[in-house]
């Protein structure tokens, strides 16, 4: 029985491939037609490109930098901002003759996707490589060889522990205590509190919890009556929440982060507790809203929305540029375990005081806009460079 | 009901669709990227490509029995997890080798387990090994909480840059399977495996062990499966429980391609190696390409639907001329 019901199942998911495919033939037909043209002008560009890539550059107009980025997430409006800002970012240096266009692997993929996009990469001789990596350690061999092969390496959004491997990103931990201090002030360092985390054994997810606990530590009279993972998703976020403020009706605040922030604070408003409780919220400009929204009604509620940008990626290709460009690097101004990251200031950090300002930025931003900055070539240059 | 030649010919060498488009794809990539004949991007695409090539064949057998098997992501998973706690980044060569017995033991035990379950215990393939996909990784979860640990560079290297007698590995690996499989089609087992697969119900009146012959493919599927596993840990140097979930979707989606249908009964495992190679090299052509990023997995996907439905497309034309 089963099996005719499978052959059933593929019968269909054949038919309606059929159908997709017979609407989507012309998109894939021009890139086979465009095969034999990229054949003939491949050899001579190779030959161009094959001079060592970190050397300083004399004059640069002769050479314009290749630069690959590798992504294996693509469901999630950070990545999808981060990629639009490179390719924007990317334009600025293609206007000044410093590169070329960006050459993108951006698909869902696993760790042995993720693996191939790098070895393409590499295969397509860039200079230097920006990789968001999906996985902490995985990788490590593969861009060992991209470093080897004397291609400047630089992970962003996630520190890597890689030599000759540089990371660009914010301080996760920092990041997190920034919120946990603020919450735990607004209470007057006394109350009862719950947690909801992100996937648990997630790296950026373990060192902000790590940064929360570090910093409840000095106010032992807040108490951590339950934490959960919402799993950085919104409708878990808001089942969560809905489940603690069922169970701890007076709860005092609570700390949240990316994502689920917007979930918690609906299931406060659908709860409507006689104490409203003080709530970490996101850098989303959904959040922001909803919150101006709350204060309508509630105008004592309190939060806070610690910017996650996207930006750091562009900030992350302003300086490989500058450094493919040769310019020395402030050694001392970098941190992390091998001394090679490149950590970003937090560039807004939105409160009650200065909501105006946030909702302003998302004025004519779609609601998953994140609250963002990108460094100017100027910052970078100032912040990261020997003048 | 009348048979058209293609359909004849498919029927008789089920692979040979799926070398027609190896064969395609592998000359659209090639002007796309010529230099993917050298001894290193070849080497270097194949140890990318071989863990999905392992799994592939272990579902085939699987498939040809007439069940599936969706719980191999979490055996990989288990094997990655076990090998990068036990090995360490600096554990000895024969840890190393001691680990992998281990390692394919657990895969035999994982799939014995399956085994049991659907044909001794005759539930659902489907929802049984959806479940025990669920055991296995949560198994690997509780072995490595967080992504870490590994093995030793130097171990890693042996699978990531041997070229013996400058052929890559890989083609070694699948040469073997190739030849095993050839002498197993031949053997009394395999052909039970076709009946089985085609029609239980008969084999069983004709008294082959269907019991036996179902729960051997669970058992040589979980073997795939951590053989899968330890390719991919000596790829990727290092572990994480999640490792195995992407790659079970990609196996089957590679027999499928590979001319196996999930009737059971019908294939081999030369076409879903076939298909699992045509897939990672899909990726490179929509990677060399130069596909606008928003669409790249747009056109990705349309390739792969356009593969499946291929040879019923064919089929289609080939009644209509008749």
């Amino acid at each position: 029985m089963l099996k005719k019901s499978l052959f059933y199942i593929g019968m269909l998911t054949l038919i309606a491939s059929m159908i997709l495919s017979a609407c989507a033939a012309p998109t894939a037909a021009p890139e086979v037609t465009t095969a034999p043209a990229t054949e003939a002008v491949q050899p001579t560009e190779v030959v161009a490109t094959q001079a060592p890539a970190t050397e300083a550059v004399q004059e640069p107009t002769t050479k314009k930098f290749t630069i690959g980025i590798s992504n294996p997430f693509i469901s999630s409006e950070y990545r999808t901002q981060m990629i639009a800002e490179l390719i924007e970012t990317n334009k600025e240096y293609m206007d000044k003759g410093l590169t070329n266009e960006l050459v993108i692997e951006s698909v869902d993929t696993d760790v042995a996707g993720q693996i191939q996009q790098l070895q393409n990469l590499m295969a397509k001789n860039v200079d230097a490589i920006l990789v968001n990596p999906g996985d902490v350690n995985g990788l490590n061999a593969t861009l060992e060889e991209a470093v080897k092969k004397g291609i400047l390496v630089i992970s962003v959004d996630q520190e890597l522990n890689v030599p000759g491997v540089y990371n660009v990103g914010i301080d996760q931990k920092e990041w997190a205590k920034t919120s946990a201090k603020w919450l735990a002030e607004k209470l007057g360092g006394k109350g009862n509190i719950v947690q909801i985390e992100g996937f648990p054994g997630h790296p950026a997810n373990v060192v902000r919890m790590e940064g929360v606990a570090e910093v409840l530590k000095d106010y032992p009279d807040i108490k951590v009556l339950a934490s959960d993972t919402g799993k950085w998703d919104e409708a878990t976020g808001q089942q969560v929440m809905s489940n603690f403020l069922a169970a701890y009706p007076n709860l005092d605040g609570y700390w949240t982060q990316d994502g689920m922030a917007i979930g918690a604070l609906q299931a406060v408003i659908a709860a409507n507790p006689p104490k409203w409780p003080i709530a970490v919220g996101e850098g989303r400009c959904q959040f922001l809203k909803l919150w101006e929204e709350v204060l309508k009604d509630h105008p004592d509620f309190d939060s806070v929305a610690v910017a996650n940008p996207p930006g750091v990626s562009p900030t992350g290709l302003r300086i490989a540029i500058n450094m493919l460009l040769g310019k020395q690097v402030d050694k001392t101004k970098l941190g992390g375990v091998n001394g090679l990251s490149f950590v970003i200031p937090v560039p807004i950090v939105v409160t009650k005081d200065n909501l105006q300002e946030g909702l302003d930025i998302c004025k004519d931003k779609p609601d998953v806009y994140l609250l963002d900055g990108i460094m100017s070539e100027e910052e970078v240059l100032s912040t990261f460079f020997v003048k | 009901m009348r048979r058209t030649s293609w359909e004849t010919l498919t029927t008789k060498y089920p692979a040979l669709f799926s070398i027609i488009l190896i064969v395609v794809a592998l000359l659209i990539n090639l002007s796309l990227q010529p230099n993917l004949f050298s001894r290193d991007t070849l080497n270097s695409n194949l140890r990318v490509f071989l863990p999905s090539v392992l799994l592939a064949v272990g579902q085939a057998f699987v498939i040809l029995g007439g069940g599936i098997d969706i719980s191999v992501g979490g055996i990989v998973s288990i094997v990655n997890t076990v090998l990068a706690v036990q090995v360490g980044l600096n554990g000895s060569v024969e840890k190393m080798w001691l680990y992998v017995g281990i390692s394919l033991l657990i895969g035999i035990i994982c799939g014995a387990l399956n085994g049991f379950f659907i044909a001794v215990l005759r539930l659902q393939p489907i929802i049984t090994t959806y479940a025990t996909s669920f055991l296995f990784g949560g198994l690997a979860l509780f072995v490595l909480p967080n992504p870490g640990g590994g093995i030793p560079q130097s171990i890693a290297n042996i699978y990531r840059s041997t070229t013996p007698l400058g052929i890559p590995l890989g083609f070694y690996i699948i040469a073997i399977l190739i030849l095993l499989w050839q002498y197993l089609r031949s053997t009394r087992y395999g052909s039970y495996l076709y009946s089985v697969g085609g029609k239980a119900d008969a084999a069983y009146e004709t008294g082959v062990p269907v019991t036996w012959i179902n729960f051997s493919t669970y058992v040589i599927s979980g073997l795939m499966a951590a053989l899968s596993g330890i390719a991919i840990t000596m790829l990727s140097g290092s572990g994480n429980a999640e490792i195995g979930s992407p790659m079970t979707l990609t196996a089957i989606t590679a027999v499928v391609i590979g001319g196996t249908p999930l009737s059971g009964g019908i294939g081999g495992i030369t076409g879903p190696i076939m298909g699992a190679l045509t897939l990672g090299i899909i990726q490179n052509i929509v990677s060399f390409a130069h596909v606008n990023t928003w669409w790249e997995t747009f056109v990705k996907a349309t390739i792969i639907v356009v593969a499946l439905a291929a040879p019923g497309i064919i089929n289609l034309f080939g009644r209509r001329k008749s």
